[in-house]
């Protein structure tokens, strides 16, 4: 990992941290979904240097960190959201949607149209990681209890 | 019967304002009303409205709806009610118990404003660099993040428009970003934007809209994706308005 890498994931927590307390997330809770928002690109870091494709990045990591959630809202009994949300904030593509802006306002469709399909391949990435985590957890709960649990 | 059933509305009402999903408050309703001794037990609930009605053992239906206006994020309050209602499933809780509990959930107090602007300015400050921003960037975005909200707070004293909010306050970014360019502390503005859009950014409504979507409850989630699309929409536009007027070249 190089020094840049460290920086990001540090900010990254930082950012997450900014979040929470924003959400009203007290004490350990706190605590535990900043440790997720720090994960989550130091996990996203790990896996790029693996797969060098982002979206597909995105995906494995937006899955590992919903069970991240799933595990703690468990063990803290608390809803699943307070988790799923701060910890996958950064992995929210605001660059991408900012340069995606940018471009429009340029008129310059060669840079625009790949820029936005991108964006929305990140967005798409992160949104179906949570999906199948989440569906994967229902699934396990439904075979363990013998029905569906809150 | 008629008055448990009024709690159990109002812990689902409380739930989906302070930020759950749709799933996680209709479930937690229809179980306490079971919990109650309901026989049946129908629940329709999506982003703005819930409708309930339960049938009880001696024959009586009862039916509530309440209309939700504005949804927050306040995991505090929604960890509390979660808590109360697993509660209330579990064994019996007496009305002025859960009265009391309601209550005092109510009570729990809002971030205070100036945590609020501490969260504004740590946001843009850490995603300035997180994106690649020097420690010039971040400091200069964080002063933005400070000033957007001050700003906002005197803004929503007339505007109360979530969407227009957004719209409001990439103007107000924008302006300084391009003006702390003007100014000689940055090199572009890039950076500074980006780090407090990250704060706009309808990143959670999206999550949730997507969630509900695939959960099944695919009213709800059409409605908060048409709502994390227009405050998109509202950040680029606040965006384009200023840089266009400004003339500023990007």
């Amino acid at each position: 990992m190089t020094q840049a890498e460290m920086i990001q994931v540090l900010a990254g927590f930082i950012g997450t941290i900014g979040f929470a307390l924003l959400f009203n997330i007290r004490g350990i809770r706190l605590v535990m979904a900043a440790v997720g928002g720090l994960l989550s690109w130091l996990l996203f870091v790990l896996v790029n240097h693996v797969i060098p494709s982002e979206p597909v990045s995105y995906f494995v990591v937006a899955c590992a960190i919903s069970l991240y959630a799933e595990g703690m809202a468990r063990l803290l009994k608390t809803p699943t959201t307070a988790f799923i949300i701060t910890s996958l904030i950064p992995l929210i593509p605001g660059a991408s949607l900012y340069y995606t802006m940018v471009f429009a306002l340029q008129a310059d469709m060669t840079t625009f149209l790949p820029k936005a399909v991108y964006t929305l391949e990140l967005a798409a990435a992160l949104a179906l990681g949570v999906i199948v985590s989440s569906a994967f957890v229902r699934i396990v709960n439904r075979v363990a209890h013998g029905k569906k649990k809150t | 019967m008629e008055k448990r059933f009024g709690c159990a509305m109002d812990i689902g009402e409380l739930m989906l304002v302070s930020g759950a999903e749709i799933r996680r408050v209709e479930e937690s309703v229809s179980r306490m009303c079971y919990a109650f001794g309901a026989t049946r037990v129908d629940v329709f609930i999506i982003t703005s409205s819930m409708v309930v009605t339960v049938h009880t053992e001696d024959g009586a239906v009862y039916t509530q709806t309440r209309r939700v206006t504005s949804l927050t994020t306040d995991y505090e309050k929604l960890h509390r009610l979660n808590a109360l209602s697993r509660k209330i499933c579990e064994g019996s809780v007496s009305v002025q118990e859960i009265e009391e509990t309601v209550s005092t959930i109510r009570q729990i107090k809002k971030v205070p404003l100036w945590l609020e602007i501490i969260c504004y300015a740590m946001i843009a400050g850490a995603f300035a660099i997180f994106f690649g921003g020097t420690l010039v960037d971040a400091a200069a975005a964080m002063v933005v993040g400070i000033v957007v909200r001050l700003c906002l707070f005197v803004a929503e004293l007339v505007i109360t428009n979530k969407i227009f909010g957004k719209f409001f306050s990439t103007i107000v970014i924008t302006v300084l970003a391009f003006l702390s360019v003007k100014l000689g502390w940055v090199a572009t503005p890039d950076n500074i934007i980006i780090g407090n859009i990250m704060a706009l950014i309808p990143g959670i409504g999206l999550t949730n809209a997507i969630r509900d979507l695939f959960t099944g409850d695919s009213i709800a989630g059409l409605l908060r994706s048409i709502e994390a699309v227009l405050a998109a929409l509202a950040i680029a536009a606040g965006y384009f308005l200023v840089v266009l007027l400004g003339g500023f070249a990007v």
